[in-house]
C-alpha cells in the first residue's frame, strides 16, 4: 500500500462515490438501486453486508493505482441508506478509502443518513474517523405526508437524529426536503420549511417529486393527490424567494445553502470536474470517460470476489466527444445560478457562446427566462422549471447513445 | 374458331375485399402445376411488399398457365387479376373486358357484401359469364346455402351448382378448374380482321420500355409491325410480343384473336398507354376503337411537402418514378407560406393517395407532411368565368364567386340491420340524402345514398366501419357537380393564418367544424414556452378558439449522483421529439396535426 506521493500541487482533485445498496424499506417514489434488507433477519443482513463491505473495499484496491495521479477533494457515501449497515462495517469502508486513496485534509466528507437507522454512538464514530458532513433525507415535517411515501421514520425520530448529529460534533448538515408530494399543499409546505429552517441546517436540499418508471407510485400513479402542476410551479418559485429571504442561498436548481457551505462533491458534477464512483450502478466521469457499473449487487460481488469469474461490472462506457463536451458543460453549469461565464467557456472550448446560441439567448432573455450579467448567462428560477425545454432545443449530443438503455421519461 | 381459340379460356377473379380471391388465385396457379407449393411464395400475383401488408391487390396482373382438363384436352388459361378497391373501378372495368368470365368469389361465412355486388354489376356490364364460387367452406361459420340463396336472389345467377372450396386447405379447387372450362365460353374473334386490341394494363420496365397488357379481339400482332394507340394517336413499332408465364414474359412469334399478352414498343411513359385504349395497326387499322375508354381522372387533391425543404428535389425524383408506374397519379408544383415548396398531387381516391404516401416515405425515405385531401370545387364566378379549385388556399373571395359547387356521389352501403339508424345518422350528419333502402335478406340492408363527396373522403369509411362494428361496406361514385352553400375556414395559429390548414366546408357545418378542429389542433400542439391562441375564422371572423397553455414545468430537479448520461439521453430523446414537429410560423406543430384535425366523428 505504499506508494510514491507526489505534492498537492502536482496531483489532480476527484470526487470519489461510494454506494451502499441498502436500504429498510423502499420509499414509494425511489429507484435509485438498493435491496430492501428489513425483512431479512439480522444474520442474513450482516452477512450480506459483511460480504458486500469487502467486495467495496477490494474495488477500492482495484482503482488504488489508477488514483495515484489524483487528490481525493470530496467523498461521498451514499445509497440506498449507508446507515442502515453496522458502524463497523461503515468504519472499515472509510478506512479503506483511506488506505487506497489520498484524500485532503480539509475534504469534504458526506455520508447519507435515514433518520430511524442512526443513532449517536454511530455518528461519533463516524465523525471520529473522517466523515465531516451529513445529509439527512427528511422529506417532510409532516407525518402523514411521510407515510404517504412510505418513509421509515417520522419527524420526531427525525428531530432527534439532527440533535444526536450536532451532539456529536456534525457542523455541516444537509436536509433534504420534497414538494409536490401525495397529499402536500403550499401550506404544508411552508410549515416543513419552517420547521426545517428553525434547525438552522447548514444547506438544504429542494426536490420535487418526480413519478419514476417501475417505482411503486409509478404503480398507484392514478390513486395519487397531487398538486397540480401550477401548484407545484409555484412552491418551487415561492419556496426559492422565502429560502432566500431566510438567509439560504439558491445556487442550483435544487440546492441551498448558507454562504461557504455548498456542497462541494456536487459542485464537482455540475462544474464538469472528474468524479470516480463505485458500487453497482454507481457513475463515474474519469479519464475522459464516463462509465457506470451494472445495476447488479450478486454480479458485482462475483465479480469481485473472483477475478477469473469472467462477469464484467461494467454497464456503459464511453468516452466523451468533443463536441458533447461543451454540450455537457453548457446543461450542467447552467444548473448552477451563478450560471455560465463566456470567457471561461472560451477558454475551455475555443468557442463563442454568443454566437453559437445568439438567438435562443435573446428570446430567453427577453421573456425573463436566463439572465444577462455582464459576461454570465444563467437561468431565472422560471427558466430553471422549463431548463430541460430550453437545453433540448439548444443542445445536441451526438455520444451514440443506445436508446434502448434510456430509463424512463422526465415528466 | 380457331382451335388456339376453342381451347382458350380468359377469366377474371372478383370478389368484396378479404373474401379470398387472391388465396383462390394461388390455389390455381398451383394446380396447373404452373407453380410448384414449394415454389409458391404466398400470393405470387400480389408482387408489392405494400400490397402483401395491407392484404389488397393494386395493379391488375395477368398470367397465362395450361390446364389438363377432364375431356382430354389442354386449354390456356389467362387469369386476369383485378384491383380490389372502389378507388380503381376504371380499371377493373376494363380488365374485364378482356375477359369472357368471371369467378365471383363470396365469403361463405360472410356473403354477398357491398363490393361483391358492385363488382358482379361490373361483370354484368361487360357481359362476362359468372361462375360463382363459394369460398372459406372450412370455417365452422360457413353457411354454404345461405349464400347460393343470396347470389341467386340478389345477382340472379343459378349457384346451385357452383362450386363451394376452401381456397386456404385447396378442397374442390379442381371443380373450379372444371367450371372454367364448361361455362366460361371461348374467346371469339377474327384472326383476318384488322388488329383489334384492348390495353388493359401497362408498366414501366427500365430495360423494356413500358410493357403494355392486352387482350387481342380481332387480328394478329407480332414484331416489326407499327401499331396505333387510337385514343391516345401515337404510334410505335412493336419490338415483342409474348404471353406472361408465372414467373415471368415469354416470347412468342405473335398475338392472335382470342388471346391475351403483351407487347412491348420501346415506349418511355406508361402515360402513353393509357388503360382501356385500343391498339390496331398503323397501316391497316380497324374501324372503330373499343368502346368505354376514360381518361385517367384524379378525383382526391392533397398538397405533398418534404418535411425538410432541401429535400424539394428527392421528393419530385420520387413522384416522377412512381408516375412510371401509375398514369392515374398527377403533381403539380405549388407553393405554402406555410410549408414551402411542394406538390399538389391528384389521387383516385383516398386509398390511392394513402398508398403513394406511404411509398414515397417507405420507398424513398422521405419524411413528409401532407395537407388534408380536398376535392375539386367547381365555382362560377361573377364575370361568368369557370374556375376549378383543387386547392383551399386558392379558394377565392366570396363576393367573386356566382355559384359554388361540388362534387356529389352515389353511395351503396350494405349493413346488418341493427346498424342501420346509426349508419342512417351518419349519412344524414354528412348531408346526405336518401335514395332508398333495401333488404337483401332478413339480417341486412342496402342502403343508397347520395353524398357530397367531401364529406366522404375524410373518415367517413372509418366512421361507417365503428358504427357497424366492422361489417358495413361502401361503395361509391361520382354522379354529378352541385350548387352548395361552401365557405372557406381559416386556422390561425399565434395569430397567423396558416393556408396548409385551410378548408372548405359547408356553411351549415362551419361552426361545428371549426370547433373540432380548433380542438384536435390543441391536442396535435406541443406545450411550448409561451400560450398559443389556436383560432378558426371565416373572412377573418373569428368563429372558434382554443388555447394551448404555456409550458411551466420541463426540469431534471435532482442530478441522480452523477449520472450525467442520463440527463444527456432525456434532453435527446426531447430533442428528437422535438425533430418531428413542423415549425408553423412561431408555433411547433405534430406533422399529424394535419390529417388528425380530419378526424372528426366521434363515435
Amino acid at each position: 500500500m505504499v506508494k510514491k506521493k507526489q505534492t498537492a500541487d502536482e496531483l489532480r482533485g476527484l470526487g470519489l462515490y461510494l454506494h451502499i445498496p441498502f436500504c429498510l424499506s423502499k420509499c414509494a417514489y425511489c429507484d435509485f438501486y438498493s435491496l430492501p434488507c428489513g425483512q431479512l433477519d439480522a444474520r442474513e443482513q450482516k452477512s450480506d453486508m459483511r460480504r458486500y463491505t469487502d467486495s467495496l473495499m477490494l474495488h477500492m484496491e482495484d482503482y488504488s493505482r489508477p488514483c495515484e495521479e489524483y487528490i481525493v477533494e470530496t467523498a461521498f457515501i451514499g445509497g440506498g441508506t449507508p446507515t442502515c449497515m453496522p458502524t463497523p462495517l461503515l468504519l472499515d469502508i472509510i478506512d479503506s478509502a483511506y488506505d487506497n486513496f489520498q484524500i485532503a485534509e480539509d475534504a469534504e466528507f458526506t455520508i447519507e443518513a435515514n433518520p430511524a437507522t442512526v443513532d449517536r454512538r454511530m455518528l461519533k464514530n463516524l465523525r471520529k474517523n473522517g466523515v465531516n458532513r451529513i445529509s439527512f433525507g427528511l422529506q417532510s415535517a409532516n407525518d402523514d405526508e411521510l407515510r404517504g411515501l412510505s418513509r421509515a421514520h417520522n419527524f420526531e425520530d427525525f428531530l432527534e437524529s439532527f440533535d444526536d448529529a450536532r451532539r456529536a460534533g456534525f457542523d455541516n448538515i444537509n436536509i433534504d426536503v420534497m414538494y409536490g408530494i401525495p397529499n402536500q399543499t403550499k401550506t404544508s409546505l411552508r410549515a416543513t420549511l419552517d420547521c426545517v429552517i428553525a434547525l438552522d441546517p447548514e444547506h438544504i436540499s429542494f426536490y420535487g417529486l418526480k413519478i419514476e418508471d417501475g417505482t411503486p407510485f409509478a404503480r398507484r400513479r392514478d390513486t395519487l393527490v397531487l398538486p397540480d402542476e401550477d401548484t407545484e410551479c409555484d412552491m418551487y418559485l415561492e419556496s426559492i424567494e422565502y429560502l432566500e429571504k431566510m438567509g439560504y442561498h439558491h445556487y442550483e436548481i435544487s440546492n441551498f445553502a448558507r454562504d461557504g457551505m455548498e456542497c462541494r462533491h456536487n459542485l464537482k458534477y455540475w462544474n464538469c470536474e472528474e468524479y470516480l464512483g463505485l458500487g453497482p450502478a454507481a457513475h463515474s466521469y474519469f479519464g475522459g470517460k464516463r462509465f457506470s457499473f451494472k445495476r447488479d449487487i450478486k454480479a458485482y460481488m462475483e465479480a469481485l470476489e473472483d477475478t477469473d469469474s469472467g462477469v464484467d461490472l461494467l454497464d456503459d462506457s464511453y468516452e466523451v466527444s468533443q463536441s458533447d463536451r461543451s454540450g455537457e458543460y453548457i446543461m450542467l453549469r447552467l444548473r448552477l445560478c451563478d450560471g455560465l461565464d463566456v470567457n471561461e467557456y472560451e477558454k475551455r472550448f475555443s468557442l463563442d457562446f454568443e454566437k453559437q446560441y445568439g438567438k435562443y439567448l435573446k428570446l430567453y432573455v427577453e421573456n425573463d427566462f436566463m439572465r444577462h450579467d455582464g459576461a454570465s448567462y444563467s437561468f431565472t428560477p422560471k427558466g430553471m422549471y422549463v431548463s430541460n425545454y430550453i437545453l433540448s432545443a439548444m443542445l445536441d449530443f451526438d455520444s451514440g447513445i443506445d436508446e434502448k438503455k434510456t430509463i424512463g421519461t422526465d415528466m | 374458331m380457331t382451335e388456339r381459340q376453342k381451347y382458350t379460356r380468359n377469366f377474371s377473379i372478383i370478389a368484396h375485399i378479404d373474401h379470398g380471391k387472391s388465396t383462390l388465385a394461388d390455389r390455381l396457379l398451383e394446380k396447373t402445376r404452373a407453380v410448384s407449393s414449394r415454389d409458391m411464395e404466398e400470393q405470387v400475383l400480389d408482387n408489392m411488399d405494400l400490397e402483401r401488408e395491407r392484404g389488397i391487390t393494386i395493379k391488375a396482373r395477368a398470367v397465362n398457365v395450361h390446364y389438363d382438363a377432364k375431356d382430354g384436352h389442354t386449354y390456356s388459361f389467362n387469369l386476369i387479376d383485378t384491383p380490389g378497391h372502389v378507388d380503381f373501378n376504371y380499371e377493373v372495368s376494363r380488365s374485364l373486358n378482356a375477359c369472357e368470365g368471371a369467378l365471383l368469389v363470396v365469403d361463405a361465412t360472410q356473403g354477398i357484401e357491398a363490393q361483391t355486388l358492385a363488382n358482379a354489376y361490373l361483370a354484368v356490364d361487360a357481359n362476362l359469364e359468372i361462375v360463382p364460387v363459394i369460398n372459406k367452406i372450412d370455417l365452422p361459420s360457413a353457411d354454404i346455402e345461405q349464400v347460393r340463396g343470396e347470389i341467386e336472389e340478389v345477382i340472379g345467377i343459378p349457384s346451385e351448382n357452383c362450386p363451394a372450396v376452401s381456397a386456404k386447405t385447396g378442397l374442390n379447387i379442381e371443380q373450379v378448374l372444371e367450371h372454367i372450362v364448361t361455362d366460361i365460353p371461348a374467346p371469339g374473334g377474327d384472326e383476318d380482321a384488322p388488329l383489334k386490341c384492348l390495353i388493359f394494363d401497362s408498366y414501366y420496365d427500365s430495360y423494356l420500355g413500358v410493357v403494355v397488357y392486352v387482350r387481342v379481339f380481332d387480328g394478329k400482332v407480332r414484331s416489326g409491325d407499327r401499331i396505333h394507340l387510337m385514343h391516345k394517336n401515337t404510334e410505335f413499332e412493336v419490338v415483342d410480343v409474348g404471353t406472361m408465364a408465372p414467373f415471368g414474359l415469354s416470347k412468342t412469334d405473335e398475338l392472335t384473336a382470342g388471346q391475351v399478352g403483351y407487347i412491348t414498343a420501346s415506349i418511355k411513359d406508361v402515360g402513353e398507354t393509357r388503360v382501356g385504349d385500343t391498339i390496331t395497326l398503323a397501316d391497316n387499322p380497324t374501324a372503330s376503337p373499343l368502346p368505354g375508354f376514360k381518361h385517367a381522372q384524379p378525383m382526391v387533391f392533397s398538397g405533398i411537402y418534404p418535411s425538410d425543404g432541401a429535400k424539394y428535389g428527392d421528393l419530385r425524383d420520387a413522384l416522377e418514378k412512381l408516375q412510371l408506374n401509375d398514369a392515374a397519379l398527377t403533381y403539380d408544383p405549388e407553393t405554402s407560406a406555410a410549408l414551402g415548396f411542394g406538390f399538389r398531387c391528384g389521387f383516385l381516391g383516398l386509398l390511392h393517395m394513402e398508398i403513394i404516401e406511404e411509398r414515397l416515405e417507405r420507398e424513398f425515405n422521405l419524411d413528409l407532411i401532407t395537407t388534408a385531401p380536398s376535392v375539386i370545387y367547381e365555382l362560377t364566378m361573377r364575370d361568368g368565368s369557370v374556375k376549378h379549385i383543387d386547392n383551399p388556399s386558392n379558394y377565392p373571395s366570396p363576393d367573386e364567386i356566382e355559384v359554388a359547387a361540388e362534387p356529389v356521389v352515389r353511395a351503396s352501403i350494405i349493413t346488418p340491420t341493427e346498424y342501420v339508424g346509426g349508419i342512417m345518422d351518419l349519412c344524414q350528419d354528412r348531408r346526405g340524402t336518401s335514395i332508398d333502402m333495401k333488404y337483401i335478406d332478413a339480417h341486412r340492408v342496402e342502403l343508397h345514398y347520395e353524398l357530397p363527396l367531401n364529406e366522404i373522403i375524410y373518415d367517413f369509411f372509418d366512421a361507417l366501419k365503428s358504427r357497424s362494428k366492422g361489417y358495413a361496406s361502401l361503395d361509391y361514385e361520382i354522379s354529378e357537380y352541385r350548387p352548395s352553400q361552401l365557405v372557406k375556414l381559416d386556422i390561425l395559429l399565434n395569430g397567423d393564418i396558416v393556408d396548409a390548414l385551410s378548408f372548405i366546408v359547408h356553411a351549415d357545418k362551419a361552426y361545428a367544424r371549426a370547433r373540432k378542429i380548433c380542438e384536435k389542433l390543441k391536442d396535435n400542439i406541443p406545450r411550448q414556452l409561451f400560450e398559443i391562441p389556436v383560432q378558426a375564422a371565416i373572412g377573418g371572423k373569428i368563429i372558434a378558439r382554443e388555447t394551448v397553455k404555456a409550458l411551466r414545468k420541463d426540469v431534471l430537479a435532482k442530478c441522480y449522483g452523477g449520472d450525467i448520461t442520463r440527463k444527456k439521453k432525456l434532453l435527446e430523446k426531447q430533442k428528437e421529439g422535438k425533430k418531428k414537429m413542423r415549425q408553423l410560423g412561431s408555433v411547433e406543430v405534430s406533422p399529424e396535426a394535419f390529417m388528425a384535425v380530419l378526424k372528426l366523428d366521434d363515435n
